[in-house]
C-alpha cells in the first residue's frame, strides 16, 4: 500500500513565488530573444513534437487569427492534455486526493485576477484587442500555472510545463502550434 | 411581517436569530456545492470539446471562475463555521437534476453556458440585496463573471447557427437539456424560500423567479432564431 502523506507546503510556496515574479504578458509582440527561442525549442521538445519553426505573433489581432486557425495542431493540445494526466496521476497517488485537488484549486483561483488584470493592462496597453481575448489569455496563463504546479508536486523536472512556463514568466504567450509553427505572442 | 434586519459582519451573524442564521447557512451551501457541481461536470470537461485554442482557453477562464466561486461560497460559510465537508458534493446534500445531465458535445456546453448560466444570474440577483452583506457582498463579486459566462453562451450562440448544422446541433441541445432547467428554482410552495423572504435575504417566490427566466430564456433563444420546447412546469 502506498505511503499517504500531506502536500509539501515548501513546493507550493515556491511555485506561489514563481507565479507573483513572472512578467505574465508584458512582452507580447516585442522581438524575440535567445531565451524565447531555447525555450520554445525545450517545450517542444519535452512535447515529443520535434524541432518547430518557430512563428510570432507581433499584436492582438493576429494571435486571435493564430488561436482559431483552421490548421491548429490536436497533436499539441493532446500531448500536453496526456502528460497532464500523466503527472495528475502521479501526484494523486502521492498526496490525498481531496487536499490536492483543493490545493490545485486555490492556487489557480487566487493567480486568476493577477493574470486576468495583466493580460487587461497588456491589451489597453497594445490595441486592437477583442474583449473575450482578455480572458482567453487568462485562461492560458492560469492552465499554464495549473500544470507547473503538477509538474513541481509530481517532481518531474524534465516536463514541458517548466520551459512552457519560463515562456509565460519571461511575459510572452506561446499561442501553440499551426501547420509546423509552433508561435509565440 | 419580521423587524428588518441587516447582518453586516460574519461576527454579528452569531447574534441573529437562529431561524436567520439556518437560513444564510443553507443558502451558503447551497451555493458552494452548486457552482463546484457546475464546474466538475460542465466546465471542465467541456474545455475537450471546445474547436479551437482559443475556444478552449476562454473555456478554461470559465471553468476556473466557476471553480472560483465554490471557494468564495466556501470560504464564507468557513467564516460561518460550516465544517468544509458539508459544501463539497459527495456529503450529505445531493445535486440538483441540472447537474445530471451528462455532457457529450460542444454544442451542449453552449446550450448550458446560454441558458443555465441565465438561470444562475437569476439566482445570483436575487441575493444583490440579501440583509447578509457578507454574502450580497459575494453575490455583486459574483455577478459581472456570470454575466460574462451568459455572454460566452451567447458569443458562441452566435458562431454556431451561422450553419444549418451548427443551428440544427444546437436546436437539439436546447431541446434535451432546457426541460431540465425550470425545476433549478425550486418549488412553488418552498419552506426555504418563504423564510428566505421573510428575513429579506432573497426578494423573489421561486415562482415569479422561474416566469422571470421563462421569459428571459425565450427572448435569448428567439434573438438566434431559436426556440425553446414546451416543458411541464414545477408545481
Amino acid at each position: 500500500m502506498s505511503q499517504v502523506v500531506v502536500l509539501p507546503r515548501v513546493v507550493l510556496d515556491q511555485v506561489r513565488a514563481e507565479l507573483r515574479a513572472a512578467a505574465w504578458f508584458a512582452a507580447l509582440g516585442e522581438p524575440l530573444t535567445d531565451g524565447d527561442r531555447a525555450d520554445a525549442d525545450a517545450y517542444a521538445r519535452a512535447l515529443g513534437l520535434g524541432t518547430l519553426l518557430l512563428g510570432q505573433a507581433r499584436d492582438w489581432p493576429e494571435a486571435e487569427r493564430v488561436l482559431q486557425a483552421p490548421d491548429w495542431s490536436p497533436a499539441w493540445w493532446d500531448r500536453e492534455e496526456a502528460q497532464r494526466l500523466r503527472l495528475l496521476a502521479e501526484a494523486e497517488a502521492r498526496y490525498p486526493e481531496r487536499t490536492l485537488w483543493t490545493a490545485l484549486t486555490e492556487l489557480t483561483t487566487e493567480l486568476g485576477n493577477t493574470v486576468h488584470g495583466r493580460a487587461g493592462v497588456a491589451a489597453a496597453r497594445m490595441g486592437g484587442a477583442a474583449k473575450a481575448s482578455v480572458h482567453v489569455a487568462a485562461g492560458a496563463a492560469a492552465q499554464a500555472a495549473y500544470q507547473l504546479a503538477l509538474a513541481r508536486l509530481a517532481e518531474d523536472a524534465a516536463s514541458p510545463f517548466e520551459s512552457k512556463f519560463r515562456l509565460f514568466a519571461a511575459g510572452r504567450w506561446p499561442l501553440g502550434v499551426v501547420g509546423s509553427r509552433l508561435v509565440l505572442f | 411581517m419580521s423587524d428588518p434586519i441587516v447582518v453586516k459582519t460574519v461576527e454579528d451573524l452569531r447574534n441573529a436569530p437562529e431561524e436567520y442564521r439556518e437560513a444564510i447557512a443553507k443558502l451558503v451551501i447551497s451555493h458552494a456545492i452548486n457552482e463546484l457541481y457546475g464546474a466538475q461536470v460542465f466546465d471542465e470537461p467541456a474545455i475537450a470539446y471546445a474547436p479551437t485554442p482559443y475556444a478552449k482557453w476562454l473555456t478554461c477562464r470559465v471553468a476556473m471562475e466557476e471553480y472560483g466561486h465554490h471557494v468564495r461560497f466556501k470560504q464564507l460559510g468557513v467564516q460561518m463555521g460550516i465544517p468544509e465537508e458539508r459544501m463539497m458534493p459527495g456529503v450529505g446534500k445531493r445535486p440538483l437534476s441540472i447537474f445530471e445531465f451528462p455532457l457529450k458535445t460542444w454544442q451542449e456546453f453552449v446550450a448550458i453556458k446560454l441558458l443555465a448560466d441565465l438561470a444562475e444570474i437569476l439566482q445570483v440577483e436575487d441575493l444583490l440585496h440579501c440583509t447578509f452583506h457578507p454574502l450580497r457582498n459575494l453575490a455583486r463579486a459574483t455577478m459581472p463573471e456570470e454575466r460574462f459566462h451568459a455572454q460566452f453562451g451567447e458569443d458562441f450562440t452566435a458562431e454556431l447557427i451561422k450553419t444549418p448544422e451548427g443551428k440544427a446541433t444546437l436546436q437539439a441541445a436546447i431541446n434535451e437539456y432546457f426541460p431540465y432547467l425550470p425545476s433549478f428554482f425550486g418549488g412553488s410552495k418552498s419552506k426555504n424560500n418563504e423564510i428566505f423572504r421573510k428575513w429579506n435575504i432573497k426578494q423573489r417566490t421561486n415562482d415569479e423567479m422561474r416566469q422571470d427566466f421563462m421569459k428571459r430564456a425565450t427572448e435569448v433563444t428567439t434573438k438566434y432564431g431559436l426556440t425553446l420546447p414546451e416543458v411541464r412546469q414545477a408545481a
